[in-house]
């Protein structure tokens, strides 16, 4: 069963001499229990991609559906609830609040949301697996970037998401941790049964991918995988 | 509420000095009202004390009591309603004491300003160079029993009587019988009294060289009185405003600096009236403090302030206040909500 679907999605910015198009007839699913990968150049639309596919924008042309929801048929608070319930971001620019402790974090998740979170166990797993168990007291201001990400992380995994879309999240990390957060998405594909997609420049990802699509000039491609 | 809390909590600093600015704006707020009210009172108290609902001067008399002289043809018939009064400007000089301004009202003991006068100590007057004062005169160290001189007249007054909010014009009155205004005023023949005054307000005087005012028209033609109320409402108006300001800059830097971390929030599903309510939360709740602090401030300072000024705290109108600095909080939290609304989560998003 897919998580999501993107289909013959068209993004165009502008219009007349200014008009850029950006995504061409972009066919794309994301499965549950697979990690997929999109790799491209700066300027290749991939960032466009998902903000698609989380509902952030409204592609000109195409559908997206998620988990059989069609977002065309969604008002934009629609679209938010799903966002919240749905689909987990990781993002290159992670902004924790800066007056919340990484525990904080994670409470104004339960206001919000009051159920179906991650339960304190599996929360706990998460924290382990990222090692930064020993820092809910601590303010983001306290912590290193490298720490910071992975808190963002566990922050978007918390809600539960069936989906998890992530933007460069290793962007702030040295190889081990790499290996560590690579793990904790490829368990959390296949373990957990999410859709994980990974947009990224950090080609010591592709070790965790099950599928790998490359986009240059707004178009998605499918790529061999080889895990030798 | 939980984001605004926890904000406040950790930027302590930046939240005193939020919060010391409303204490600031507020206790200033709140002294300069109770001083608009204290100064209003003390130029209104005797008129109100009077219950008089319509006064009947000379058309002549620019809507001043002072000014005012009524023959008996002029003054008419009076029912019980009715009340004969004298007013003329006085300097009461005793050994020992310094001069004191104030103003002789002239009364008839058997009408009804008379009878409507609270005494605080002593009895009514009873004879022509007995008076009733003000409570203002004892502050100056007059008792029952003292004497003192009034303008030329020579047979010293006695005081036999005190009673409060005898003040007009922020001047303390001194009351004493008609007879005694005509003496003191140097009127032998014609003249019988300042002013009619009613408590009907349905009375309306129909002798010529007469015309007839509401209390409020001749409160509002003592001399001074708009020119201060207005004062001291603009200074109230511009402080609202200010403290509108205050707040509203504070919180839009304050939220401005936080649009990306909101901007992140958005993308991933937190609604947006979260990020309200805590914008808005977060300002009342300091300004909410500001407010309590500065209440206290006021009542201390009501507690160690010189009797001799002229303050009244009245909790309805200083809770007004409060609130209306509330609201105007409220406000000036709807502009960086404005902005909290038109985050953009794709903002955040790519690098």
């Amino acid at each position: 069963m897919s998580s999501f679907a993107v289909k013959n999605v068209n993004q165009i910015f502008g219009t007349g001499t200014a008009k850029v198009h950006v995504l061409h007839d972009v066919n794309f699913e994301a499965e549950s229990g697979t990690l997929s990968l999109i790799m491209g150049p700066s300027g290749s639309g991939k960032t466009t991609l998902l903000t698609i596919v989380g509902g952030l924008l409204t592609p000109t042309s195409g559908t997206v559906t998620v988990n059989g929801v069609d977002y065309n048929h969604q008002s934009k608070r629609q679209r938010n609830a799903l966002r919240l319930d749905e689909i987990g971001f990781v993002l290159q620019q992670y902004h924790l609040l800066p007056y919340l402790t990484v525990a904080d974090q994670f409470t104004l998740v339960d206001k919000v949301k009051p159920k179906g979170n991650l339960p304190r166990a599996q929360l706990d797993e998460v924290l382990q697996a990222l090692g930064i168990q020993g820092l809910l007291h601590k303010y983001p201001g306290e912590l290193s970037s490298g720490q910071q990400q992975r808190v963002a992380i566990a922050r978007a995994l918390y809600p539960n998401p069936t989906i998890i879309l992530a933007d460069e999240p290793t962007a702030a990390l040295d190889s081990p941790r790499v290996k560590v957060v690579g793990e904790l998405f490829k368990n959390l594909a296949t373990k957990h049964n999410k859709a994980v997609v990974i947009v990224t420049h950090d080609s010591r990802l592709m070790a965790f991918a099950d599928q790998l699509y490359e986009i240059r000039d707004g178009v998605l491609s499918k790529q061999e995988l080889n895990h030798n | 509420m939980f984001l605004a809390l926890k904000e406040i909590k950790k930027e302590k600093f930046r939240s005193w000095l939020i919060i010391i600015m409303i204490v600031l704006i507020s206790y200033l707020i709140f002294i300069l009202t109770s001083l608009a009210i204290g100064l209003a009172r003390e130029n209104t108290d005797a008129i109100n004390s009077w219950g008089v609902e319509k006064i009947t001067l000379s058309s002549t008399a620019n809507v001043d009591m002072r000014q005012s002289l009524l023959t008996k043809k002029q003054a008419g018939t009076l029912t019980k309603n009715e009340a004969y009064l004298g007013e003329t400007p006085v300097v009461a000089e005793a050994k020992g004491h310094k001069q004191q301004s104030a103003f002789f009202v002239g009364l008839k003991a058997n009408q009804f300003i008379a009878k409507n006068i609270k005494l605080d100590s002593g009895h009514w007057v009873k004879h022509s160079h007995e008076v009733v004062a003000d409570d203002s005169f004892k502050l100056k160290g007059y008792q029952l029993g003292d004497k003192f001189k009034l303008a030329d007249d020579k047979t010293k007054f006695t005081i036999v009587g005190f009673t409060k909010n005898a003040k007009l014009n922020v001047t303390p009155v001194l009351y004493g019988q008609l007879g005694t205004w005509r003496t003191l005023r140097g009127i032998a023949m014609g003249p019988i009294t300042s002013v009619v005054a009613s408590k009907n307000s349905r009375y309306e005087s129909n002798q010529s060289g007469t015309k007839t005012y509401t209390r409020q028209q001749i409160i509002n033609k003592l001399p001074g009185y708009q020119a201060q109320i207005l004062t001291f409402v603009l200074m109230i108006s511009f402080l609202m405003i200010i403290s509108l300001i205050i707040i509203a800059v504070f919180l839009y830097i304050l939220t401005m600096q936080k649009l990306p971390n909101y901007a992140v929030l958005r993308a991933q599903g937190i609604p947006s009236r979260v990020l309200v309510s805590a914008t808005i939360s977060q300002s009342l709740i300091l300004v909410a403090s500001g407010l309590v602090i500065g209440t206290i401030l006021t009542v201390i300072t009501g507690f160690v302030i010189p009797a001799q000024v002229p303050m009244a705290f009245d909790i309805p109108m200083l809770a007004a206040v409060g609130l209306g600095i509330l609201i105007m909080a409220l406000v000036g939290s709807l502009i960086p909500v404005r902005t909290v609304l038109k985050v953009d989560p794709v903002s955040v998003i790519g690098g």
